[in-house]
């Protein structure tokens, strides 16, 4: 946990050095969003269209941002050191927690800049902020689990996209109802919580029981 | 020769008894009929992607290619019988409720699995040297595998479906005609023999394109990574 923690913090460090990651999903999900915006106008209205709006942009920011966790440390040369120095549960875990922060922080500016430019008001925002954190989850450990794989094969960068949409179709489904409930019901989405809650639970402890074979070489 | 022959004849007799034997169900006229391809077609699929799982864990205990072949094989095998339940299930589902395809729980879940399993695909495609492809194919396998009972069994029943109820309904009570039930029953057996049956002839070229390639040799010591 501790040698996680501190894969965290060394790409925390080297990311706000560079503003790499962030800048590309943050630029990203800011494109995606003009777009939307531009052709649809401040009242997209209905509750489907603006929740399935808001997740294709986050889920163009991530997959566009997210991927480059493991290949970068292959292209800097630095991976052989960091496997020396830290177990594969806990690389995984770090990069994970990394990925995710990256995705919070970009959602952080870009939902309130959607909030802003569709005019959305929430039934019940806390239900709408539960759902994105725990889509978040989900959305970031199976990206960063694809990109873990995909590390060692050729031509990843195409394929991380590919292979991890599969994994995160459930995600996205259970967000864009659950965003869609927010945004017109009172109470909490609790059915799409515990879907999301699940899924995210069974990818990450996977996740970890499976990292060794991972990254074996 | 003499069991392929065997199970030709029996699939045919199946057919035959599903459409001159079995009595219609309620409510669902002659598309009744369909239950005896769909849903073993379907179990098969899921037997495809549980064998897959089994294979892939048993090639990272093993590190034998063989396994690896079996995975390989049933994962190509699942998406064969999954996109012919997709396919049988879209026209049950014009025929019951006007249209192809209306994302119903169980159509979005089956619309995963083939997507799952056809990434599984890409990622084999994607890997040359057959230690590694096995390694990362098994591991991605294994999460599919894991979160396949959460598709098929959980979110079809979170949500509304207009789904018949599966024959292992929430009651656990079977609601079929004896008749039915046996026609199912003959037709169920019939595909998973099919299914074991190509899987074998599958697992069986797999290995020897292996050989051929000088990366297995059967002696369970290619240990090369």
């Amino acid at each position: 946990m501790r040698t996680a923690w501190a894969v965290f913090a060394k790409d925390v460090r080297t990311e706000l050095r560079a503003r790499y990651a962030l800048s590309a999903t943050f630029v990203f999900a800011l494109a995606t969003l003009a777009i939307v915006s531009y052709a649809v106008g401040p009242f997209g209205g209905r509750a489907e269209l603006l929740a399935a709006f808001l997740w294709t942009v986050l889920l163009f920011a991530a997959s566009a941002g997210l991927a480059q966790a493991f290949v970068r440390e292959m292209e800097r040369r630095t991976w052989l050191t960091l496997r020396l120095v830290a177990s594969p549960g806990a690389i995984l875990l770090g990069k994970w927690g990394v990925n995710l922060a990256l995705l919070l922080a970009t959602e952080a500016v870009v939902v309130p800049m959607f909030l802003v430019l569709f005019g959305v008001s929430f039934a019940s925002l806390p239900a709408f902020l539960a759902v994105l954190v725990l889509a978040s989850v989900g959305l970031s450990a199976a990206i960063t689990l694809v990109s873990a794989l995909l590390a060692q094969a050729r031509s990843h960068g195409a394929l991380v996209p590919a292979l991890a949409f599969p994994l995160i179709v459930p995600v996205l489904m259970a967000a864009v109802t659950g965003t869609k409930r927010a945004l017109v019901e009172p109470g909490a989405a609790v059915t799409e919580l515990r879907i999301l809650a699940a899924y995210a639970g069974i990818l990450v402890a996977l996740g970890i029981v499976l990292a060794e074979f991972v990254m074996e070489d | 020769m003499v069991w392929r022959w065997g199970l030709f004849l029996y699939m045919s007799a199946v057919t035959v008894a599903a459409f001159l034997y079995a009595p219609l169900a309620n409510k669902l006229f002659e598309q009744t009929r369909i239950i005896y391809w769909h849903i073993p077609v379907a179990w098969v699929t899921v037997v495809a992607f549980l064998v897959c799982g089994v294979e892939s864990v048993r090639y990272l205990r093993s590190r034998d290619l063989r396994h690896d072949a079996g995975a390989a094989s049933a994962a190509s095998l699942g998406l064969l019988f999954c996109a012919l339940a997709t396919v049988t299930g879209a026209i049950f589902s014009k025929g019951m409720w006007g249209a192809y395809w209306n994302w119903d729980p169980r159509q979005t879940s089956i619309f995963f699995l083939l997507l799952i399993y056809a990434a599984y695909g890409t990622l084999r495609a994607a890997v040359e040297e057959p230690a590694r492809r096995a390694r990362l194919s098994a591991v991605y396998g294994l999460f599919a595998a894991a979160v396949t009972p959460l598709l098929i069994f959980v979110v079809p029943r979170l949500f509304f479906t207009l789904h018949p109820d599966p024959i292992v309904n929430a009651g656990g009570k079977l609601e079929m005609h004896p008749r039915m039930f046996q026609v199912f029953m003959a037709s169920l057996v019939g595909f998973t023999v099919l299914f074991f049956w190509v899987y074998s002839l599958e697992v069986r070229i797999r290995l020897a394109a292996l050989r051929a390639d000088g990366a297995w040799t059967g002696t369970g010591k290619d240990r090369a990574a």
